[in-house]
């Protein structure tokens, strides 16, 4: 126990090197994958997202600490597949049609993943339709979109459309984020969520998906 | 008052007699301006108290130099390259805008960084600089020395916003020598600028975003404001009297003591969205000038025309009879601005009763 604290304290501080270590030894000691998963990384980043969200930490903190989480990643992935490990949900997320700006995308991505989710990034200038159709590919549980410009905003409403359209609106949650969108826009639009910040998002995003899973359950 | 004192001594506190009007147009509504009014120079139609000074030239202008850094993650088809090697790839639907691509993203040395074709602004021709400005004030027009992303963002154009932030958080010495690099630079513009007789220098780095700062108090005073510091250290030696504009999109006011103690005069935009004008006027509206507040994410794009123009009213009632706010829009307009509520604030400024 000890040392999956220890894997969550280091990821905290972004000691990529030591966290990756650390999470090779807990397998070689037969430590259960999904612990080191969920109370080492996943609860490390978290740690970091509440900080984020209480303006005690800030961007580079995020990143280094992401960057440790990938870093344990890439030596715990092959196990939790191998032991058949279920994200907790699956995200597609992007930035609008016309709109080419991706740092806090960006960072939405790094919290989903901290938050337990398995991330289709689309990248920036994103079609409403393009949207949707990753999201019917992957089966996800949510669709992500991001906006920085006012200008770009309106094609959040666009894919809100295209879903209705499509007869699929209420077969995923919708949100949007981005620094001109608020509250009142994502009512105005029929969006399900609007978060103002990364880790915000994160955590909406598993409590939304997790309401979902448990009334279908 | 001519013009130019008019502006000085607003941007000094020192009273005014006239609010000058100041905004940028996308290419969209210069477009709208020609339409609806006929008119080509929206900047000399609606009498715009400033005018850029050209900067620096290079001898060496060749940007394919850069090209090679892009062999690993090729660029898109069609896209520029900027004079610091900078990608710039565009998208059809994205209008002005492009998607930035960083030369230096995938460097993993000091070596690599020290090696790289930065620039030669050192040896670069700044004989057309003094006339400019002369023809400037000639015409009783403020002359601007604009060197916005001055450290900060220039350098992480090129490295990466990412990558330049990990390399600081683990102290590596490739971002001391690439911040180096970039301060010297723009050390090197902004001394050839106040030489030549600008009366504004207008420098700028983002350090906010919509609702906190980027990044720690600790990392800013650490890595940025000591630079920056250097810089106007520098140039109010050769002209104590230049007026130093500084630009921060978003959420800055942990940092304003910082930006007041490394030297600067005035700040903008004060994003409306983000900070509180009247709150920011009263703490630090003794020590600092103002340019900018009315929101582009808010009442410009979305008010009514008389909306527009209470907020312009409101805020230079907040400033007051010294003045100390040359109010704007806060960005560059984008297309979904209403032509009317560009109007309403040009006749805001101009029928303002103190």
């Amino acid at each position: 126990m000890a040392l999956i604290a220890e894997i969550s304290e280091l990821l905290q501080k972004g000691k990529a090197k030591n966290v990756k270590a650390l999470v090779q030894q807990a397998l070689d000691e037969n430590m259960d994958p999904k612990e080191i998963l969920n109370d080492g990384l996943l609860a490390g980043m978290m740690t970091i997202g509440a900080k984020f969200k209480n303006n005690e930490v800030f961007v580079p903190e995020v990143l280094v600490a992401a960057r440790a989480m990938n870093a344990g990643l890439t030596v715990l992935e092959p196990k939790l597949v191998e032991i058949g490990n279920e994200p907790v949900g699956k995200a597609v997320i992007g930035t609008v049609q016309g709109d080419l700006h991706d740092i806090g995308k960006n960072l939405v991505v790094m919290m989903l993943k901290g938050a337990g989710f398995e991330i289709h990034d689309l990248g920036v200038d994103v079609a409403p339709d393009a949207f949707i159709d990753k999201a019917e590919e992957v089966d996800a549980d949510v669709i992500c979109m991001s906006a920085l410009l006012t200008t770009t905003m309106p094609r959040m409403q666009d894919c809100v459309d295209r879903l209705k359209e499509r007869g699929l609106r209420d077969k995923y949650i919708v949100m949007i984020g981005g620094a001109p969108v608020n509250d009142s826009f994502a009512e105005q639009i029929g969006a399900d969520y609007y978060t103002p910040d990364a880790a915000s998002a994160a955590e909406t995003a598993k409590e939304a998906v997790l309401k979902v899973k448990g009334k279908n359950a | 008052m001519t013009n130019r004192e008019n502006f000085l001594s607003l941007l000094r506190r020192r009273g005014f007699e006239r609010v000058p009007v100041e905004f940028s147009l996308c290419p969209h509504l210069v477009e709208v301006c020609k339409e609806k009014l006929g008119v080509d120079d929206y900047v000399e139609y609606f009498g715009m108290p400033w005018r850029n000074v050209e900067d620096l030239r290079l001898l060496d202008y060749d940007v394919e130099k850069y090209r090679k850094y892009y062999e690993k993650k090729p660029l898109a088809e069609g896209a520029d390259i900027d004079l610091l090697g900078v990608g710039h790839e565009k998208s059809p639907n994205s209008m002005h805008m492009t998607y930035m691509r960083h030369p230096m993203e995938l460097f993993n040395s000091v070596e690599e960084i020290e090696s790289y074709p930065f620039p030669d602004y050192a040896s670069a021709d700044g004989s057309h600089q003094a006339e400019q400005v002369r023809r400037i004030k000639e015409q009783d027009l403020i002359a601007l020395g604009n060197m916005q992303t001055t450290i900060w963002e220039s350098a992480w154009y090129m490295r990466s916003m990412e990558e330049l932030f990990c390399d600081m958080m683990a102290e590596d010495e490739m971002a001391e020598v690439l911040l180096d690099k970039v301060t010297e630079l723009s050390l090197i513009r902004a001394k050839a600028y106040v030489k030549a007789g600008v009366d504004v220098l207008f420098l700028g780095d983002d350090i906010g975003m919509q609702h906190t700062i980027m990044m720690s108090e600790e990392l800013y005073c650490t890595w940025l404001k000591p630079r920056l510091k250097k810089i106007i250290d520098e140039v109010k030696k050769i002209n104590p009297e230049v007026i130093v504009f500084y630009h921060s999109c978003g959420f800055v006011e942990p940092l304003i003591p910082h930006l007041i103690e490394a030297g600067i005069d005035v700040l903008n935009p004060i994003q409306s969205e983000c900070m509180d004008f009247e709150e920011i006027y009263r703490k630090y509206g003794d020590k600092i000038s103002f340019h900018g507040t009315i929101g582009t994410q808010t009442v410009m794009p979305h008010g009514t025309p008389k909306e527009v123009k209470e907020t312009v009213w409101r805020n230079l009632d907040i400033a007051g009879d010294k003045g100390g706010l040359f109010v704007a829009p806060t960005h560059l307009l984008e297309p979904e601005v209403p032509f009317e509520n560009i109007l309403a604030y040009v006749d805001a400024c101009r029928t303002y009763k103190k």
